[in-house]
Order: C-alpha cells, then sequence, then structure tokens
C-alpha cells in the first residue's frame, strides 16, 4: 500500500493545441481556443460559439481503418494515448497496464448521428456499423486494443470531474498492487446534447468564458482528451524515466443536495480530504488550479470552498482556471488539468485565468489574472466538481526523492 | 493489501422475476423465469419480442410519491434497490455517518434513454424548446448520484462503465475504497433498465436469441442462438467487517478477492488473480455464479476459462446461471449474479439453470440444470466477461 505513483507521460488534444509542446505555450501565452461552432448550425441556438478542436486528424496517430470503427470521442482517447506512451518513452508490460478513463456522456456525436437517423428517417435508417460504435465503455477498451493492454480497463464517468475520479482510481490501483502502470485520463468530443442542455439551462456564455470575473456570464462547451502514463515510481527510476510529478493522494465528496447546484461545502470537503490524504498542509499547497467554469454559481461557491480551507491565505494563494482559454471540455476537463498541473510543477509556472477585467467581491482570490507567472511551485492541487453534486480533487508534488 | 476486511450485509434487489431478496432468492431456486413478452415499448419492428422486464415496477413503492416525475427509469430502478438494500442492512445514514458512506454503481447504457430522448425532442421541437429539467439526466452518472442525493450519501459517488463487467466492477471499486479506509460501507451494485435503444442497438448488432432459432434464453444449452436482454438493479451494501461487527450487523458473506484482464479469453487470468489476492487454490471453490448469457461464444468461453484454471476439477464445481431466469441484464448482471450466489451461501443450495434441454458437447461441466440442488458452498466465484473484451472474477465466502 505503500508504492509511490509518479506521472511519467503525457498526451493533451486540446482547441489550444495538439501535444503537450503546443499546448503548454498556448496556456502560458494565454490563447483562447474558443471560436465559431463549425460541427453544426447553430441557427436555432441562442450563443454561437465553443471550444472546438478545429484541426485534429486522428489519421495521424491512428490507422484509417481503425478510425473509420470508432466514434469522435474514442480516436481523441486513443490519439492522447499515443501522444502519452510516446512522451514516456515506455515499453509497455502488457499484462500489468490498464486503462481507466472518464467521460460525460461518451459518443454522443455517434448517439446525434443514431437519432437524427430515427427522426428522419425512422427505426429502419439506423446503421448497425454507427451502433457499434455506440458504447461508451469503447473510449477505454479503444485505448487498451490499440496497445493490447490486458491489465484493468474500465470508464468512470463522473460527468465533470470525471478525469479526476479515473487518475485517482488508476492510482490506487497502482498503489494496491493492482497494476504496473495505467492510461488515464479523460475524453469527450464536443456534442451538441451538451450544446443544446447548457443553452437552455442559461448557462453558456455569449462570447468568453471569464472564470472568477464580476461579469462572467457563464460556461462555454468544449471538447480535448488528456492522458497520463501512471506508473510505480520504482519502475520509473528503474528505467531512468522523466517524472513530471508525484501524485501523493485525493480526496472525494458528495454534496448529495442537487443535480446541477455546486456547494462550497462539498467542493471544501474534498479539497480537505486530498490534503489528509496526501499529509499535505494547506500552507504548503502552491498553487490550485481550480474548476472555474465561468458560471456565476460555480465560480462563487468555489472561492467558498477554497476560503474554507485555507482561510486568510486563502487570497494569497494562486488559483487559476484554465477553462478560461479552453472552454469545458467535460469529462476530459479534469484530465487535462492535471496535465497543467504536472507542467505547472515541471516548469516553475503557473498558467493564467485569461479574459479577466473586472474583480468580484465574491471571489476575491489571486486568479492569476491574464498572464502567466513564473514563480516556483512544489505542490499543486486539481479541484474538480461534476454534475451530481460530485467533487474530486488531485494532489501533486514536484518529484523528489525522500 | 493492508488487513482490512470487507463483508456484505445487506442485499436490495430489483429484477425481472422476484423484487426484494427473499423474494428473489425464492424465485431463483424455484426456478421462476422472468422472461416475458416486452410491454415497455412496440415490438412490432422487431423479430424478438421477449426481455426480462421488471413489469410490476412501482417506484412509489420505495420511493414515495414525491420527486419522482424527472427521474428516469434506471434512477428509479437504482434509487428502490438502494432503499431495499438500506433496510435489509438496518445501517442507518444519518448526519454523523453520512461522510462514511460511499456508492458505486455499475452503469454503461442507463442514460442511454434519457440522452437520447432529450436529444429527440430537440430535433422535433427545436433546440430552444427541450426541457432543461431533464438536462442532468443524459449525464451517465446521474442514477448513482440521484442515490446519494435520495438517501444522503456524502463520502463518495462513482460510476463504472465496463460493459458487461460494470456491476461487479462497481463492487470492486466499492472493495478497493473501503480497504483503502475512504469508506466504513459502500453501496454499490449496477443498473441496466430496458428501453427501446438498447433492444434496438443488441438486434441490429444480431446479439438477440430469435433472429436465427428460438427465442429463449438456454446458458449452455446446445439450442442457444443468442442473448434475451434484461433489466433490473442490485445494490449491496458492503462495508468494513469492523464497523459491521461494531453494530452487530447481520454477515451475508464476505468479500475475498478480485481480478480483472481485459482482452478476448482472458476470463481464466481474471479468475486466477480473485483466487491469488482470496489466498485461495483453484480446488477451494464450491460454485461459480456463471455469466453465462445463451450466446455461442460467452458460454463457451466461460467453460474453457474454468477448465484453464480448474483442470481436472472443473468438472466437480457446480455452476449455474441466472441469466436463465432474468435474461442478460448486461451493467446489472454482475450484481445480479453476486446477489444470487449469496442466497447460494445462505441456503446452501444452488439454483437451477433453466430451461435446459440438449447438451453442447463442447460445454460439459457440472452445470445445475432444471432444479435446485443442495450442497455445501463455502467459497463462490462470480464471473462476468462479455464481447467487449472485459473480463472480471470475484470470490465470496460464507463469512466465519
Amino acid at each position: 500500500m505503500n508504492r509511490r505513483v509518479v506521472v511519467t507521460g503525457i498526451g493533451v488534444l486540446s482547441s489550444i493545441g495538439i501535444g503537450k509542446d503546443d499546448f503548454w505555450k498556448a496556456l502560458t501565452d494565454g490563447k483562447s481556443g474558443i471560436s465559431e461552432v463549425e460541427s453544426f448550425s447553430t441557427a436555432e441556438f441562442p450563443t454561437h460559439r465553443a471550444g472546438e478542436i478545429k484541426n485534429f486528424q486522428p489519421e495521424q496517430f491512428i490507422s484509417k481503418e481503425k478510425v473509420s470503427k470508432i466514434g469522435r470521442a474514442s480516436q481523441l482517447a486513443v490519439s492522447a494515448a499515443h501522444l502519452a506512451i510516446k512522451d514516456a518513452k515506455i515499453n509497455i508490460d502488457k499484462d500489468n497496464t490498464g486503462v481507466s478513463m472518464g467521460t460525460t456522456m461518451g459518443e454522443t456525436q455517434v448517439l446525434e448521428k443514431l437519432n437524427e437517423a430515427w427522426v428522419r428517417r425512422g427505426l429502419d435508417a439506423v446503421e448497425a456499423a454507427d451502433i457499434l460504435k455506440l458504447p461508451t465503455d469503447l473510449l477505454s477498451a479503444s485505448i487498451a486494443k490499440e496497445f493490447d493492454l490486458k491489465g484493468c480497463v474500465f470508464i468512470i464517468p463522473n460527468a465533470c470531474a470525471a478525469g479526476n475520479f479515473a487518475i485517482g482510481y488508476a492510482y490506487d490501483l497502482i498503489r494496491m498492487g493492482r497494476a504496473k502502470a495505467m492510461l488515464a485520463g479523460g475524453a469527450d468530443a464536443f456534442s451538441k446534447i451538451a450544446f443544446t442542455g447548457f443553452n437552455r439551462l442559461l448557462a453558456v456564455a455569449p462570447d468568453k468564458c471569464q472564470p472568477f470575473d464580476k461579469s462572467r456570464k457563464g460556461m462555454l462547451v468544449g471538447e480535448g482528451a488528456g492522458v497520463i502514463v501512471l506508473e510505480e515510481l520504482e519502475d520509473a527510476l528503474k528505467r531512468g524515466a522523466q517524472i513530471y510529478a508525484e501524485i501523493l493522494g485525493y480526496g472525494l465528496s458528495c454534496d448529495a443536495h442537487h443535480m446541477t447546484a455546486p456547494s462550497g461545502e462539498g467542493i471544501s470537503e474534498a479539497i480537505a480530504k486530498a490534503l489528509k490524504a496526501s499529509d499535505v498542509a494547506p500552507e504548503e499547497v502552491g498553487y490550485l488550479n481550480a474548476h472555474g467554469t465561468g458560471t456565476p454559481a460555480n465560480d462563487k461557491e468555489e472561492c467558498i470552498a477554497i476560503k474554507k480551507v485555507f482561510g486568510e491565505r486563502a487570497k494569497k494563494l494562486p488559483v487559476s482556471s484554465i477553462k478560461s482559454m479552453l472552454g469545458h471540455t467535460m469529462g476530459a476537463a479534469s484530465a487535462i488539468e492535471t496535465i497543467a498541473c504536472c507542467l505547472s510543477v515541471k516548469h516553475d509556472t503557473i498558467p493564467p485565468t485569461i479574459n479577466f477585467e473586472t474583480p468580484d467581491p465574491d471571489c476575491d482570490i489571486d486568479c492569476v489574472p491574464n498572464v502567466s507567472r513564473k514563480v516556483k511551485v512544489d505542490i499543486v492541487l486539481n479541484s474538480a466538481s461534476a454534475f451530481g453534486g460530485n467533487n474530486a480533487c488531485l494532489v501533486l508534488k514536484k518529484f523528489t526523492r525522500r | 493489501m493492508n488487513n482490512k476486511r470487507v463483508v456484505i450485509t445487506g442485499v436490495g434487489v430489483i429484477a425481472a422475476n422476484a423484487i426484494g431478496k427473499d423474494a428473489f432468492a425464492k424465485a431463483i431456486f424455484e426456478g421462476v423465469s422472468g422472461i416475458k413478452p416486452i410491454s415497455l415499448f412496440d415490438t412490432a419492428e422487431f423479430k424478438a419480442k421477449t426481455a426480462g422486464e421488471v413489469a410490476d415496477f412501482k417506484p412509489q413503492d420505495f420511493l414515495g410519491d414525491k420527486g419522482l416525475r424527472t427521474l428516469d427509469r434506471s434512477t428509479k430502478l437504482a434509487a428502490s434497490a438502494t432503499k431495499l438494500a438500506i433496510d435489509d442492512s438496518s445501517l442507518r445514514i444519518n448526519e454523523e455517518n453520512s461522510r462514511e458512506l460511499g456508492v458505486s454503481l455499475g452503469a454503461t447504457f442507463g442514460s442511454i434513454a434519457s440522452i437520447s430522448n432529450f436529444d429527440r425532442e430537440a430535433l422535433t421541437d427545436g433546440p430552444r424548446y427541450v426541457n432543461p429539467g431533464l438536462f442532468p439526466n443524459t449525464v451517465i452518472n446521474s442514477p448513482a448520484s440521484q442515490v446519494s442525493i435520495k438517501f444522503n450519501i456524502k463520502g463518495f459517488n462513482a460510476t463504472i462503465s465496463s460493459a458487461f463487467c460494470a456491476g461487479l466492477d462497481a463492487i470492486g471499486y466499492a472493495a478497493d475504497q473501503i480497504r483503502l479506509g475512504r469508506a466504513k460501507a459502500v453501496y454499490s451494485g449496477g443498473v441496466e433498465e430496458l428501453c427501446v435503444q438498447l433492444f434496438l442497438g443488441f438486434y441490429k448488432a444480431g446479439c438477440l436469441a430469435g433472429l436465427s432459432g428460438p427465442e429463449i434464453s438456454v446458458p449452455f444449452d446446445k439450442r442457444r442462438n443468442g442473448m434475451i436482454l434484461g433489466e433490473g438493479a442490485c445494490v449491496l451494501v458492503l462495508e468494513d467487517l469492523d464497523a459491521a461487527l461494531m453494530r452487530k450487523a447481520d454477515i451475508y458473506a464476505e468479500v475475498l478477492g478480485f481480478g480483472r484482464s481485459f482482452g478476448p479469453g482472458n476470463l481464466g487470468r481474471a479468475i486466477s488473480l480473485a483466487l491469488k489476492e482470496s489466498g485461495l487454490n483453484a480446488a477451494d471453490i464450491d460454485f461459480v455464479s456463471s455469466c453465462a448469457n445463451s450466446t455461442k461464444d460467452l458460454d463457451l468461453e466461460e467453460t474453457r476459462a474454468l477448465k484453464e484454471v480448474f483442470g481436472s476439477g472443473a468438472s466437480k464445481i457446480q455452476v449455474s446461471a441466472v441469466k436463465s431466469m432474468l435474461g442478460e441484464c448486461y451493467s446489472a448482471s454482475g450484481s445480479l449474479q453476486v446477489a444470487a450466489a449469496i442466497a447460494g451461501i445462505t441456503r446452501q443450495e444452488v439454483f437451477p439453470t433453466i430451461n435446459y434441454k440438449e447438451k453442447d458437447a463442447e460445454c460439459d461441466l457440472n452445470y445445475v440444470v432444471n432444479k435446485a440442488k443442495s450442497c455445501k458452498i463455502n467459497k463462490a466465484l462470480i464471473n462476468v466477461s462479455g464481447k467487449s473484451g472485459y473480463n472480471s472474477s470475484l470470490i465470496i465466502s460464507k463469512y466465519q
């Protein structure tokens, strides 16, 4: 149970960059990935912008034949896994490596196509080949098949905190000796269903995502995938791997209160549990990567939670939301944010919250406004919340031998 | 692994042939089939017409009348099974212990009807007219989350999707979280609702019985030609042994070990991993609660996996498949197989694989067919596997 778990590879596909180098450069430059929606007509919708990945060519990573058999979410997931494995320079122990991915709704674009056929042309028009691409579990199964992995494989679809849940359980499995290494993260393809739903909840910003800003108007729907390679420390050291960060622990909580309304109490509980599990004191934390969706309720409740855990120091602790750049990549969000945390400790740089204009007394924290910050970063928290009142917080640390 | 022991102290079942733990045990030992003509949707366009539908399900009996309007069927099934499990375990949830309790539920297609209906409403009426109150149902973890909300369970809430294995994998997750000290007890199991979307999917993929043979669920039988879909929910209360002893709970069984392995033909490896974690030899297993679902491949594959692990001893173990009575309940299957195994341990009896008639030369193990059989059951193995490539095995024992 006292095995240590480290991150040794990173794969990311996002609207601001594909691959860790492009992603990190864009992130620290404060580049926005938000643009006009192109994958469907938004004429009937009140808003028209989102964080689509416009230059994704799955054939760059996966054979043409395989691409034709899986949906976009799985294509993103498998591509991210390719990038992560290449980055880790790992010779995978196939018998003892598994896959743990998060998602919100799985292959929604596939479902949208099936529904379109069904509604417009009837049940007969629904194609079996498309149905075979629908099962949610294909996100992980497709990765396992691509690399012939025989370990623990599953999905944890815990909505917008899914990535953290998936990475957390992958960490458990290595610690318990159930796996030597895990590919863990999250993926979601841009979804018309999500775009419809969040618009109906009046939660979507018309133009830009402005976390912690007084005039914030909501979130923006995005897409993406993030996969990390988790390994037992001893194995990583033995093979001379580059180590981005060590996972110290994590904490989960459930508000048990409301499907969509966030709760400062629940969020603070997950953060406090994560710190306790990791044996880290609040004053040791150098950066908190926030859930920061840019909705009035989320950011307010998250700040309440941060103040509850960090007390007076809450105003000085750097807290930023990369959703200001990517929008909300749903099941991929906390996985991509974990990647941002890994790169943050590696480069001693904190990515900014862009689009910040007007301070909000409800959010009187240091949100690292608009410009990235070069500062020593040792221990970081990645906080995430989800539909269903589900909160998950990861603790990562710059790797040191101890 | 640390030395925390995990036991099962509550069982809640909503199945096609019975509702409630005791009624379920009675039904499976009597060989009562829950498979019947589908009433939930029109089957006129399909060649297959039957399923293991929970036909007389009244959620208000378990959840009261209030707040049911926006909940989908999966959520109602899962919440009702949880209510039964909570009552059965007599573990009271209150503000003091709710942070030490968790939920882990297997669900893969649990929300498919909700997601699909939401989208179809947008396609028909336009995206400005969809009911926003139904949007929260479109995330796959909504049934589990509603369970936490309904019963005030605050420790954690996780959903596991791994196709046919989801229900058993959720139980594995729960046991791990208890061993890691993250919860004292976890409400854990699986749910699947029968809906036209799921049926259509399996139908078009050519997996259902009745397309190229008789429409029957006959695991291991030569006449098998596909699965009959089923639905239901089963939630177990997994509890830290010390906590269970402290409150003098009734202990139905102990969770000994779990194994997972991905890839076709790897069920044997999952079984071996579960045995290793349990510290057992193959010969220690008395009974297998099988995943056989009346498809050509799966029934044969499990038979082969058992031979691979148990060698010449394979013909001595009692094997039975509850899907002969329930159909293939997908994400709920694994948890229902565990409930069936618990009933077996309690009664020291093996439930039958019903409808069995014609022997298949390749499926030649010691299946308990058509009639229940008394025998010593100390250690039971529960297998799940399926076309998607997932394989998981759980071993439980009589508590000593």
